[in-house]
């Protein structure tokens, strides 16, 4: 399932627990600046073993699972 | 003095002039270019038809290649990409974020495109979207800047990317070249030392400012409003941090006591209300020259200080 691979990478990255994150939480939530949104797309890349375009628009972890699972779709 | 930087981007000597809004206009590119070195002009936030006349002010002058630095947060960010390309800028240098999004067209007109860099992973991100190289700029440098140094910084993306990097920030002289080879870097870039070439048009004031400067005598604003700015000491400095410090003035008066600053300083010279943007480095930099003397110097002290480094070999 996309939506926990994805919250277990941020969880890491964030030194969270899982269980706080939600299919709403927000980057803003998650105190995200630039700089981590960045090495947080690239883990993701990573686990998923696709490239994730940088784009406006994605705004909560729900935005980012979605992009994820279309990119799978097309692989 | 030779790397890849110079047949990368057509130039003598692998030294960048930084992109400094209200500083580096036609007049400063333009004499770093013909002094060979890459010259360029900082597009900040001002309008296309601006950064049309100064790039045509700097073709008239030489045809050396020089460069655009495009601020991706300006309001005519979308324009100035579109100029740069039909203007057929050799070098396009970003800053203020990812410029992904505009590189695949800047590539395809022939540009080089050369994203200033806080981190590894945007080294890398931008390196996957065609960069020739980055530049990795520690928070030594003057105006906006990133948390990590350039000593930490450099080598780090050196070893994150393949393609060349250039080190800025807190290089004034030939050791800090050196010092940069040694981390890694291909090539450097220099803001603070340029403020004070006789080609440089900003007010007088200015330059004495960083003239007159000591090691202590830069600090950093901006920081509780999420961009941290370096700049000269001075009552301006002074009170904006007193303003980030007091709970009761919202974001939006301390943004807008800022407004404007950077013009007052480098136009006007207001010593009390200005915001003397300049970086760590300036109580090294002690004398006007000409652009074309700075870049013969530093290069002449550049190589004295490589060759004498056999001596630890002993």
């Amino acid at each position: 399932m996309t939506f926990e691979k994805v919250a277990q990478v941020i969880a890491e990255n964030r030194d969270m627990d899982v269980s706080e994150i939600t299919m709403d939480t927000t980057f803003e939530d998650l105190q995200l600046d630039s700089l981590d949104t960045v090495d947080l797309v690239m883990s993701l890349e990573e686990v998923f073993d696709i490239t994730i375009e940088m784009q406006e628009g994605l705004k909560s972890v729900g935005d980012v699972v979605n992009l994820i699972d279309s990119l799978l779709e097309k692989k | 003095m030779k790397s890849v930087i110079c047949d990368l981007v057509g130039i003598e000597y692998p030294i960048f002039q930084g992109g400094m809004a209200w500083v580096s206009d036609a007049s400063l590119a333009g004499a770093v270019s013909k002094a060979g070195g890459l010259g360029i002009i900082a597009a900040a936030n001002a309008p296309a038809d601006y950064v049309r006349e100064q790039i045509h002010l700097v073709k008239s002058q030489t045809d050396k290649p020089f460069g655009v630095n495009v601020m991706l947060m300006s309001p005519y960010c979308e324009d100035i990409a579109k100029l740069v390309i039909e203007e057929h800028v050799p070098v396009v240098v970003t800053g203020a974020g990812l410029p992904t999004k505009y590189m695949k067209d800047w590539i395809e007109a022939g540009i080089k495109v050369i994203p200033v860099v806080p981190s590894c992973n945007i080294a890398k991100l931008v390196e996957r979207a065609g960069a020739s190289a980055v530049i990795a700029e520690g928070c030594e440098s003057g105006g906006h800047i990133g948390e990590s140094t350039t000593m930490s910084l450099v080598p780090q993306v050196c070893d994150a990317v393949n393609i060349p990097v250039i080190a800025a920030g807190g290089i004034a002289d030939g050791r800090g070249i050196a010092a940069a080879f040694m981390l890694g870097a291909k090539g450097v870039q220099l803001g603070t030392r340029f403020l004070v070439a006789k080609e440089c048009t900003i007010h007088q004031n200015f330059k004495n400012k960083v003239l007159k400067a000591k090691d202590t005598d830069t600090m950093t604003t901006g920081e509780s409003l999420g961009h941290a700015v370096r700049a000269l000491k001075n009552p301006f400095t002074r009170q904006f941090l007193a303003n980030e410090n007091n709970e009761n003035m919202s974001i939006e008066e301390k943004e807008a006591f800022g407004a404007g600053a950077l013009r007052r300083a480098a136009v006007d010279g207001d010593e009390k209300n200005g915001c003397f943007m300049a970086g760590q480095i300036s109580g090294l930099v002690k004398k006007e020259q000409t652009c074309e003397e700075m870049i013969k110097e530093l290069f002449a002290e550049t190589e004295k200080v490589l060759e004498g480094a056999k001596q630890w070999l002993k």
